[in-house]
C-alpha cells in the first residue's frame, strides 16, 4: 500500500504541490490526469524522491519516509520500492537492452549474473524484444525503447511502478505497442501510478482515476466516476477540451 | 650562421636525440597523471556547485589559462622555494625535473578539469535518474553510467591536450632539462648544424604526436561503439551524429590546436 500525506512541494516561490494526499492500495491501477504545469509529474517524481518534497509523508509499504528531514538512507530504500519509467525513457545509452534490465538486478539487488541474466531475459521476452537482447538504445524505436524502460522497472521487482507520461514522447503509431505492454502488466496485479494523457487508455486500464489541476486533487474516483459523471466544474471543462467527441478509445 | 646544410646529419642527431625522449615522455606522462587528478578534484566544486570552493577552483582554472606556460616554469622554478622557505622548507636543492613536473601537472590539471566538466555536463541527466531510480547509489550512479560515457566523449579533447602538452615539454629546457629540446639545443650550439638538428627534433615529436593521435581514435572508436554500431546500415547520419559531439565540446572549451604552445 501507497500512502501520501500532505505533500507539498515548491520550486523557489511557485508552489507546484499543495499538499496532497492519496492512497493507493496493492494492485491497483492509478491514472492521474490533469492539464500541464498541475503539478501531477511532479508528483510522481517525489514519489520516487527524484524531487525532493518540502514536506508531507510517504508511505510504501510499512516504510515512512518524512519529507521534513529525510535521512539519505530512507531515501535510497524508498527508491528501492519503485520504478520509474520515464517519459524520454532515460536507458542507459551505453548499454545494450539486456544491460539495461540486468544493471539494476547485478548492482542494486546483487543477483549473481547467471540469474539476471534468465530474469531479463524473460523480460524482455514478455515486453516483445526477445529478439532484440543485444542492441544498444541507438538501434531501437522509441517504442521500443520504452519498452525495454518497462522491462528494466519489472525486473526490480517494485512495491510500484510509476510510470510519466510514457507514450507523450512517442510516434503516433508507436503509442499502441507501448500501451499493449502496460495493459498486459496491469492484468498481472502489479501496483502502478500512471500520468498519462491518453484518456481512452486510462479509463479502460486504471481502476482509480486522479484528476489535478493547480497543485491539489480536485476529484479522484473509479473511471466510469471521474470520466462519465464528473463532479467538479474543472473536471468537467477538462474533459470536455481533451475529448471533444466523447471518449475514444484505441 | 652554421655549417652548410648535410642531411646525413639528420639521421645521426635522430639517434643522438632518442635517449633523451625518456625525459620528455616522463614529464608528459607524469604530469598528466596527475593532472587528471588534480583535474578531477577541481571539477568536482563545479559539477556539483559547492559554493566557496567553487570560486577557488575559478582562481585556479583562470591563473593557469591565463598566463604562458614559460612564465608559469619560471614562476614555480624560482618562486616556490623562496615561498616555501618562510614555512622553513628548503626545497632549493631539489631538482628542477620535480618543478618541471609541478608545473606541467598544474597547467594540465586546468585544462583537464574542464575537459572533465564538460564531459560529465554533457551525459544527460535523465540516465542518472534512472539510475536512482533502479535504486544506484550517486556514487554507483556516476562510476557505472556517467563515467563510462563521460569518457568517450573526453577522448578527442583529451587527446589535444595531451599532444599539446607533448609540445609545451620542449619549454623545460629553458630550466636547463635534457630532455628532447634541450638535448637538440645542445647539439645545434656545439656542431653548428642548427637545420638538421631541429629537422630531427621536429621528426620526433611529429612521430609521437601521430602515434598518440592514432592511439586516441583507437580508444574513442571502442568506447563510443554504441553510438558507432550502426554505421555500417545508414552510414552518413550516424557517422556525423557520432562526430559531432566531442567535436561540439571541444569547441567550446576554446581547444584551438596546441593553443597553449603559442603563448609562450
Amino acid at each position: 500500500m501507497i500512502k501520501l500525506t500532505q505533500i507539498k512541494k515548491s520550486f523557489g516561490r511557485n508552489e507546484v504541490l499543495k499538499g496532497i494526499d492519496l492512497t493507493v492500495e496493492k494492485g491497483e491501477v492509478v491514472a492521474i490526469l490533469g492539464p500541464s504545469g498541475s503539478g501531477k509529474t511532479t508528483l510522481l517524481r517525489c514519489l520516487n524522491y527524484l524531487e525532493k518534497p518540502n514536506e508531507g509523508q510517504i508511505t510504501i509499504d510499512d516504510f515512512t519516509v518524512n519529507c521534513k528531514r529525510p535521512d539519505k538512507k530512507d531515501i535510497h530504500t524508498l527508491r528501492q520500492k519503485s520504478a520509474m519509467v520515464f517519459q524520454q525513457y532515460n536507458l542507459f545509452k551505453h548499454k545494450t537492452a539486456l544491460e539495461n534490465v540486468m544493471e539494476g538486478l547485478v548492482i542494486v539487488k546483487k543477483l549473481p549474473k547467471e540469474d539476471a541474466r534468465k530474469k531479463s531475459v524473460e523480460l524482455l521476452e514478455k515486453v516483445g524484444l526477445g529478439n532484440k537482447l543485444n542492441a544498444y538504445p541507438s538501434e531501437l524505436s522509441g517504442g521500443q525503447q520504452q519498452r525495454v524502460g518497462i522491462a528494466r522497472a519489472l525486473a526490480l521487482n517494485p512495491e510500484v511502478i510509476l510510470f510519466d507520461e510514457p507514450t507523450s514522447a512517442l510516434d503516433p503509431e508507436l503509442v499502441g505497442e507501448v500501451l499493449a505492454v502496460i495493459r498486459k502488466i496491469a492484468k498481472e496485479g502489479i501496483t502502478m501510478i500512471i500520468v498519462t494523457h491518453e484518456m481512452g487508455f486510462a479509463q479502460d486500464v486504471a481502476n482509480h482515476v486522479v484528476f489535478m489541476d493547480g497543485g491539489v486533487i480536485v476529484e479522484e474516483g473509479k473511471p466510469n466516476e471521474i470520466f462519465n459523471y464528473p463532479k467538479e466544474e474543472r473536471t468537467k471543462q477538462f474533459l470536455k477540451r481533451i475529448t471533444p467527441e466523447g471518449v475514444y478509445s484505441i | 650562421m652554421g655549417e652548410p646544410f648535410d642531411i646525413s646529419y639528420v639521421f645521426e642527431y635522430l639517434v643522438k636525440l632518442l635517449p633523451t625522449l625518456k625525459v620528455t615522455l616522463l614529464i608528459v606522462v607524469s604530469s598528466i597523471v596527475i593532472g587528471l587528478g588534480v583535474g578531477f578534484i577541481v571539477a568536482l566544486p563545479q559539477l556539483y556547485k559547492i559554493p566557496i570552493l567553487r570560486r577557488i577552483s575559478q582562481v585556479y582554472l583562470s591563473f593557469f589559462r591565463g598566463t604562458p606556460i614559460l612564465i608559469q616554469l619560471f614562476l614555480f622554478y624560482y618562486g616556490l622555494p623562496e615561498v616555501l622557505k618562510l614555512v622553513n622548507v628548503d626545497v632549493a636543492k631539489l631538482p628542477a625535473l620535480y618543478f618541471v613536473i609541478l608545473t606541467y601537472a598544474l597547467h594540465s590539471g586546468a585544462y583537464l578539469s574542464e575537459m572533465i566538466r564538460a564531459a560529465v555536463g554533457a551525459v544527460d541527466r535523465g540516465q542518472v535518474e534512472a539510475a536512482y531510480s533502479v535504486g544506484m547509489t550517486g556514487f554507483q550512479a556516476f562510476t557505472r553510467i556517467v563515467l563510462p560515457q563521460a569518457m568517450a566523449i573526453a577522448i578527442p579533447v583529451f587527446s589535444n591536450l595531451v599532444i599539446a602538452n607533448l609540445k609545451d615539454t620542449s619549454l623545460a629546457f629553458s630550466l636547463g632539462i635534457m630532455e628532447l629540446t634541450g638535448k637538440s639545443q645542445t647539439l645545434a650550439v656545439m656542431s653548428r648544424h642548427f637545420v638538421e638538428t631541429y629537422i630531427s627534433l621536429a621528426i620526433i615529436y611529429f612521430v609521437i604526436s601521430f602515434g598518440l593521435e592514432k592511439l586516441f581514435h583507437l580508444i574513442e572508436n571502442k568506447l563510443l561503439r554504441h553510438e558507432r554500431r550502426l554505421s555500417s546500415e545508414d552510414k552518413e547520419p550516424r557517422l556525423r551524429k557520432g562526430k559531432e559531439k566531442p567535436f561540439r565540446i571541444a569547441a567550446k572549451l576554446g581547444f584551438g590546436r596546441g593553443g597553449t604552445e603559442n603563448e609562450a
